[in-house]
């Protein structure tokens, strides 16, 4: 009887220290800040989907490396004993990586906000300087590689602003920056050309005055021809009184320096011969005194200086001639009006009629204005 | 006696039992693994960048949870392996659904391309009949220029193409073709006005 009752004691006292084992075990397991872990999962994903990994990617890196620590950590502890484990590291490196995915989440929607509102200001710009260069330079003679840099430009503003719609901003960012260089380069360098080209304004004024005085004072007609415009204007009395487009030599920016330079000179001239049809082969044609004696001066300074080789030629045989209308400055440096055009001014005109080839009638900043 | 040591092994056996009645699933963890590797490997970032950082946000979250479980003393991995079953199904589609995504990126290629071509022919033979005249042939020479480039643009796709970059090629090549339709717009427009004219 006795070694039942100590049998039944035995394995009561068994029964309770089981359960009171398991409990204490559990008790004082160290426990894994499994709360801090999925919080920092939580904002790193965050991060992630505000696109932190692009935009923020110092930080996004930085949130991650302490996320994987964190992890690493945690994995290290669970091979220790149980009594053993330390979870404080990895509570530690969660935390970091949170804060450090928060700040990646927040500088990544600030910096993609800001920089949607800088691309789209840049396109803008982009545009607006694309229509200068094509209102300025369309016939303007810049340099084939200018104008290729020009094209290409374009064509890179196009792909960045496909990249922007499809809120790729950083390549967009990358197309923009490398499109403003091509044309904001090319921009500055052909105004910077047209601006020393400008630099002869005042004595193209004081041609255009004298010209219209002249045509004032004895009644009768002048020819001005506006170069950047393209204009052969007739004056008669001092008044406007025909407009025609006007095509002139390939290289028509700057005097005519040296024979076969393709330039169309710039001067006070008159007309020293009139060839009917059967005289020309540009239908009808206006023969210029150029060069005339400053154009003569100008040449053999040059000559002089060594800025032109010794053997260099003047040019000559400086018409306003017919055959024109195609649209382009194709002549070698004469100016070129249509024949219906030509037959007007080959009417009013006479041997001596002055004619007088400016740069522009207007200055620069009206031109830039305009 | 004899009931003693059995009662003693029944005891050491409960603990035993209790607190290893999981293990670890890292075959699963692996295969998961492998398959999200392989829809990186399938440009499932590129491609389907949404499913596939799901895909990401998921695993992370099981390796968070198998972690939590084998700091406790009774380890209870069945959830685990099953949301890893599901995440190993998931990679698999994300990946299958990149592959998808990237044939249509590179079939939208080939097609804009095939446009492209066509486009540039057109113009070229739109260039011979546009009229010359007023600032015509001055417009006309700047379109050459702009053609060159359209040009440039198409082979630059072509290589990006070749390369298997479809998401570069197709920018390229888009915008390639905006430009080139664009002038072939100017050109028609400006072939109206004469015909109009006339």
């Amino acid at each position: 009887m006795r070694k039942v009752w100590r049998d039944v004691l035995v394995f009561t006292a068994v029964a309770v220290a089981i359960p009171l084992i398991i409990i204490l075990l559990i008790r004082f397991t160290p426990l894994p800040p499994v709360g801090e872990m999925e919080y920092a999962r939580e904002i790193f994903s965050m991060a992630g989907k505000s696109r932190a990994d692009t935009y923020s990617k110092k930080l996004y890196t930085e949130a991650k490396i302490y996320y994987d620590s964190a992890m690493a950590n945690w994995n290290k502890e669970n091979e220790k004993f149980v009594y053993f484990r330390n979870f404080d590291k990895v509570a530690m490196f969660a935390d970091l990586s949170a804060k450090k995915a928060s700040l990646a989440s927040e500088n990544s929607i600030s910096s993609t906000t800001n920089l949607i509102i800088k691309l789209k200001q840049k396109i803008d710009t982009l545009n607006n300087l694309i229509i200068d260069i094509d209102d300025l330079f369309t016939t303007y003679p810049l340099t084939p590689e200018v104008r290729t840099r020009i094209s290409k430009g374009k064509m890179l503003l196009k792909e960045a602003e496909i990249a922007y719609k499809k809120g790729q901003y950083l390549q967009s960012n990358r197309k923009l920056t490398d499109s403003e260089y091509l044309l904001t380069a090319s921009y500055e360098n052909s105004l910077s050309n047209l601006k020393e080209y400008f630099k002869s304004y005042p004595l193209w004024k004081n041609w255009i005055d004298r010209t219209i005085n002249e045509s004032k004072k004895n009644r009768d007609y002048s020819i001005i021809i506006d170069k950047f415009s393209r204009k052969c204007i007739i004056y008669l009395n001092g008044i406007k009184k025909f407009e025609f487009e006007a095509e002139l030599g390939k290289n028509w920016v700057g005097d005519k320096r040296v024979r076969g330079d393709n330039a169309t000179p710039e001067g006070m001239y008159k007309i020293t011969k009139k060839f009917e049809r059967s005289k020309t082969k540009y239908y009808k044609a206006l023969l210029l005194d150029y060069p005339n004696a400053e154009d003569m001066m100008k040449f053999k300074s040059e000559i002089a200086r060594g800025t032109l080789p010794a053997s260099a030629k003047i040019g000559g045989l400086i018409e306003i001639h017919g055959n024109g209308g195609k649209g382009i400055d194709w002549t070698e440096g004469c100016v070129a009006l249509t024949d219906k055009e030509i037959d007007t001014v080959f009417k009013i005109s006479s041997v001596g009629t002055p004619v007088t080839i400016v740069g522009s009638m207007v200055d620069l900043q009206y031109v830039l204005t305009k | 006696m004899k009931n003693k040591v059995l009662m003693g092994l029944a005891a050491i056996a409960m603990v035993a039992v209790l607190s290893s009645c999981g293990k670890k699933p890292q075959v699963e963890i692996d295969a998961t693994n492998a398959a999200i590797e392989a829809a990186k490997t399938a440009e499932a970032a590129v491609y389907v960048p949404a499913e596939f950082a799901a895909v990401q946000d998921s695993m992370s979250a099981i390796m968070a949870d198998v972690a939590a479980q084998e700091s406790k003393l009774f380890k209870k991995f069945g959830p685990a392996k099953i949301k890893l079953e599901q995440t190993l199904a998931a990679a698999n589609q994300v990946a299958a659904n990149a592959a998808v995504k990237k044939e249509e990126v590179k079939k939208e290629v080939g097609t804009v391309m095939t446009e492209i071509k066509a486009v540039i022919e057109e113009n070229t033979a739109l260039m011979k009949k546009a009229p010359r005249g007023k600032e015509g042939a001055a417009v006309l020479e700047a379109m050459k220029t702009d053609m060159a480039t359209i040009d440039a643009s198409v082979v630059e796709a072509q290589g990006l193409f070749d390369k298997g970059a479809y998401m570069d090629a197709l920018n390229k090549v888009k915008a390639a073709k905006e430009k080139a339709t664009g002038i072939n717009t100017e050109l028609k427009d400006a072939i109206a006005k004469v015909k109009g004219k006339k």
